[in-house]
């Protein structure tokens, strides 16, 4: 236990590490902005009195050294200022668009993860099967298809061809608000289909093809047979065979998330689906750059959330791993 | 098994020429032994898919009818705007009037390129971190895995949108960011592969026949890492094309160059997907089978340096 | 009364790539109730897979293609598949050869043990914890450590927990199958005296599978020697003090003999021959210093050399000389040459 404190406490060390580096590099690309951030939208008719006011409330007469430091401790505050254009506090928009991404990944990543669990364990299970060699295959070529397109192709025959399905959005204009409401709502179930079908058919195959090789891994173990010359039924043995193939999933399921939170900005551009990377791309093209680093921040921020939990899971459910 | 291997093909080049050379050697047979790779069925498809794409990519100008911006008219001179699949137009026209076939054609130039310099680039870059980090240790390895942590912390589309649209969006810039983007894998794959390497017999045969550090990482230790970057560069290639395409879609690509994620940015913006399915379906399959053929040459190899993919 | 167990003419196949390999092949022998039998001979000479086939986990590719395991009596081959998943254990149990890997890492040894209990009587916890605790105890492991997982055990504490869970249910029959290996010598030695103990102490009727000799000599009461699929000696004890077939005195000069430490270790030199297409005569001929012709052209049949004691060899009446020749090292090392 001793140990597993001494390496939370030095991975931790290592997350603030990076977030910090992060943190700097992102200072820096924001300082190369051409001009100053009034200049990009604070109307020409500003008189000189005004936008140096204006500059004076944002610190930009600072030296740089305060400014690196006060936006160190304004990003470590989750305080990202105020939008250029929405009226709203950044976090709140941020809050708001985090929502709604995990709304459009959640549901697919549990039914991936479930569906591909089941499908690897028993395509690894029954070696050399017609099912596990159709399987693999399909999984392998799903893997490596652009999504995007994947998307596009879904949206032209499903919404604009057959008309069965909407061509976007969350939800339909007017439709169901606030986070209970609108899950128990059909009309987002529906909203989400087509996107959560895409995002689906990409992400099952990680589950799938893991499950399958550790499975066949753990097939050639010893202690099967063992367990086979216990007696005990075969439900059981399968049982076995799968806690075992399931050690790695669990760090994999960490990782997949955090790439998939900040992979799934195309899906949400071509469903238009109001999520952070969407956001994203509309803060770069208005300007808007506050939100914009506020975007970028939370987006790696999850991600290194995620890998930091894989790695502790990882002892957590493997009573093999030692920390020394 | 390897290691005896890696022994012998060491001992047999030990009394030949000048370093560079010997390295240079070492590259081209393993260059040579990809010829393995035609054994294999999935190999045949993808390297057959990828020799036409690169045919088409050196024969554009003579492929291609119209430049990849030309705006083509009627002989009224009327622009040919968003018209279906014709014998002038092949694939239909673009809601400006450009030739949906040509930009295709012009497209695999952008792929090819973007693949092949992001792939190379990144391998260099990823290798070289890679077999210093691991070689020599201590601190040297200490700052380069923390900046590789660094780099794998960074989500590489919103950070290379951000790039992008602070400084001024060229196809230069997209494949630098795809370097930086892909040199992190290799580089931890490369290291992990030289710690064990560098425990191996003829690494301290090498050191106490006295060679040098430079020596022993690129006569002797790096020859055994080519295989593994090698199918990095496939990878590389792979992940740089689709990388590049995704940015262009999402409208950070080069304005100047017509690639395929362009042309998709472009129909998309224009709701095509409703109107013209001739300018939406040429560029995206383009894309799928270029990515397939590479995928599929990577696979290929991949069994073939880990025999124990092989049951599928 | 009928013997514990009764292997009759079997014979058993694996389906490779380069066909099927005839891994036993008509193999019979018996052992009565607290007898101990050794099963000797070279790794890949169907030892093991008699093992397997005695506990029904033969691999896919594997299936007895003829013969019988009477178990008490009742041909287990041929038994419907829920009945005999109820003998096992319960009946017939298994020390394995890989302790290391014999336990399903990701549970407690104590779970693991008790999974072997619940799968065949309803005991109530209290009685499956004590049963545990007793054998953990016989075995010399200590009780605190039932909690432990298996990797925090090392590699004799495992087999000697395996050795526990063996006898659990106290099965009538108990399968060692080299339940030494990758175990220290030292180890071994306990692992095998602890083996010893129990089976006298508990009268239990025992198999062991193992490719030492010397291992036999000290514990069985009885053996069968394999080779390439048959059994090519079987007997008591005279087996070792009067082998009569050639390979019996090659596996008897490869290991040390206490009482005579100045005598040369001999190894029997080539490898034994492809189970796929074996060879028409005498399987062990092409290896035999005293092969002859006629060896390699009919296979002979097992024959009783006294009562209890039989040998498939054409030249038994010669035994004696052969036992005195084989003690020269020269005589293997021309053979080695020869093949």
């Amino acid at each position: 236990m001793q140990g597993f404190r001494r390496y939370v406490i030095r991975r931790l060390m290592l997350l603030v590490f990076v977030i910090w580096c992060i943190l700097t590099i992102m200072f820096g690309l924001f300082q190369l902005l051409p001009g100053d951030p009034t200049s990009i939208f604070i109307d020409s008719n500003f008189s000189p009195d005004m936008i140096e006011r204006q500059k004076e409330l944002w610190g930009l007469n600072d030296p740089i050294w305060l400014q690196y430091l006060r936006y160190i401790r304004n990003m470590a505050l989750f305080d990202f200022g105020q939008s250029f254009f929405q009226i709203a506090p950044v976090s709140e928009i941020m809050a708001d668009k985090v929502k709604n991404t995990a709304l459009m990944i959640v549901p697919a990543l549990v039914i991936s993860i479930v569906l591909g669990t089941v499908i690897g364990a028993i395509a690894g299970w029954r070696r050399g099967s017609k099912f596990e060699q159709s399987t693999v295959a399909t999984s392998l070529f799903l893997h490596s298809a652009p999504s995007f397109f994947v998307g596009i192709l879904v949206l032209m025959v499903f919404s604009y061809q057959l008309r069965w399905l909407p061509p976007g959005g969350m939800v339909s204009l007017g439709g169901p608000d606030g986070f209970w409401e609108m899950i128990v709502a059909r009309d987002y179930w529906v909203h989400l289909i087509l996107p959560g079908l895409v995002l689906v058919s990409r992400e099952i195959t990680g589950p799938i093809l893991l499950l399958r090789s550790s499975m066949l891994e753990v097939k050639g173990s010893d202690f099967l047979d063992i367990l086979r010359a216990k007696g005990l039924p075969e439900r059981q043995i399968v049982t076995h065979a799968t806690r075992n193939a399931l050690l790695p999933l669990v760090t994999y399921i960490a990782v997949m998330t955090g790439l998939l939170f900040q992979g799934q900005v195309l899906l949400e551009i071509i469903f238009a689906w109001p999520g952070i990377g969407r956001e994203l791309v509309q803060a770069l093209n208005d300007l808007d750059y506050p939100v914009a680093q506020a975007a970028l921040y939370v987006m790696a921020l999850v991600t290194l959330a995620l890998n930091f939990i894989a790695d502790l899971l990882y002892g957590v459910i493997d009573p093999r791993v030692t920390y020394e | 098994m390897t290691d005896i291997r890696a022994v012998r093909t060491d001992l047999s080049r030990i009394r030949r020429r000048g370093p560079l050379a010997r390295f240079g050697e070492a590259v081209l047979r393993n260059l040579a032994n990809l010829k393995v790779l035609l054994r294999y069925p999935s190999a045949i498809v993808g390297l057959t898919l990828m020799t036409v794409f690169i045919l088409v990519a050196i024969f554009a100008p003579l492929i291609a009818p119209y430049g990849p911006f030309e705006v083509t008219y009627t002989a009224e001179r009327a622009v040919i705007r968003l018209s279906a699949p014709s014998m002038n137009n092949l694939f239909g026209t673009t809601n400006q009037g450009m030739d949906v076939f040509s930009q295709l054609v012009w497209g695999s130039r952008v792929a090819l390129m973007v693949g092949l310099l992001s792939a190379l680039g990144s391998v260099l870059l990823g290798t070289l971190i890679g077999l210093f980090s691991g070689y020599f240790g201590g601190w040297i390895d200490e700052v380069l895995m923390r900046a590789t942590d660094v780099a794998f912390g960074i989500p590489f589309l919103p950070f290379a949108m951000v790039v992008i649209s602070i400084a001024q969006p060229s196809l230069g810039l997209v494949i630098l960011l795809v370097i930086f983007f892909l040199w992190r894998t290799t580089a931890r794959v490369i290291r992990s592969q030289v710690l064990s390497l560098k425990t191996r017999p003829f690494v301290w045969a090498a050191k106490a026949a006295g060679a040098g550090h430079m020596k022993i990482l690129f006569l002797h230790i790096a020859p055994n890492v080519l295989p593994l970057s090698f199918l990095y560069v496939a990878i590389g290639v792979q992940t740089g094309v689709m990388l590049e395409a995704a940015l262009s879609f999402l409208g950070f690509g080069d304005p100047h160059v017509q690639s395929w994620g362009i042309m998709l940015n472009a129909a998309f913006q224009a709701g095509a997907m409703r109107t013209a399915w001739w300018w939406v379906l040429p560029p995206g399959l383009a894309l799928s089978a270029f990515v397939l053929s590479v995928f599929m040459i990577t696979r290929a190899y991949e069994e073939l340096l880990n025999p124990r993919l092989r049951s599928i | 009364m009928v013997s514990v167990l009764e292997v009759v003419d079997l014979h058993i196949r694996y389906g490779t790539g380069a066909g099927e390999a005839r891994a036993v092949d008509g193999v019979s022998f018996s052992i009565e109730a607290g007898e101990y039998l050794g099963l000797v001979g070279e790794s890949g000479c169907g030892k093991s897979t008699i093992a397997k086939a005695v506990l029904g986990i033969l691999p896919p590719n594997g299936r007895v293609a003829a013969g019988e395991i009477r178990f008490q009596g009742r041909d287990i081959v041929r038994l419907p598949p829920a009945e005999f998943r109820q003998m096992r254990w319960r009946d017939i149990a298994l020390v394995p050869q890989s302790a290391m890997n014999g336990f399903d890492p990701v549970y407690t040894v104590e779970q693991q043990i008790e999974e072997a209990i619940v799968a065949h009587v309803s005991w109530p916890a209290a009685e499956r914890r004590k049963r545990i605790e007793e054998l953990f105890a016989m075995v010399g492991l200590e009780r605190q450590r039932l909690s432990d997982y298996p990797h925090q055990f090392s590699g004799g504490m495992r087999q000697r927990a395996m050795i526990a869970m063996a006898m659990v249910l106290d099965p009538t029959l108990v399968v060692a199958d080299e339940p030494t290996t990758g175990l220290d010598v030292i180890v071994q030695d306990q692992i095998l005296q602890r083996i010893k103990a129990i089976q006298e102490q508990l009268q239990k009727t025992m198999l062991l599978i193992t490719h030492d000799m010397a291992v036999v000599a000290e514990n069985c009461d009885k053996i069968a020697v394999m080779y390439a699929g048959r059994v090519v000696e079987y007997g008591g004890k005279e087996v070792f003090r009067t082998p009569h077939h050639p390979y019996t005195l090659g596996l008897c000069n490869a290991f040390p003999d206490l009482d005579d430490r100045e005598r040369e270790l001999i190894s029997i030199p080539g490898a034994p021959p492809s189970l796929v297409d074996p060879p028409r005569g005498c399987r062990f001929a092409p290896r035999c210093p005293f092969a002859t012709p006629h060896c390699s052209d009919v296979d002979p049949p097992l024959v009783e050399v006294a009562p209890g004691h039989s040998a498939a060899c054409h030249y038994l009446d010669r035994a004696a000389e052969f036992r005195r020749m084989s003690e020269d090292p020269e005589i293997w090392r021309r053979a080695g040459e020869a093949a």
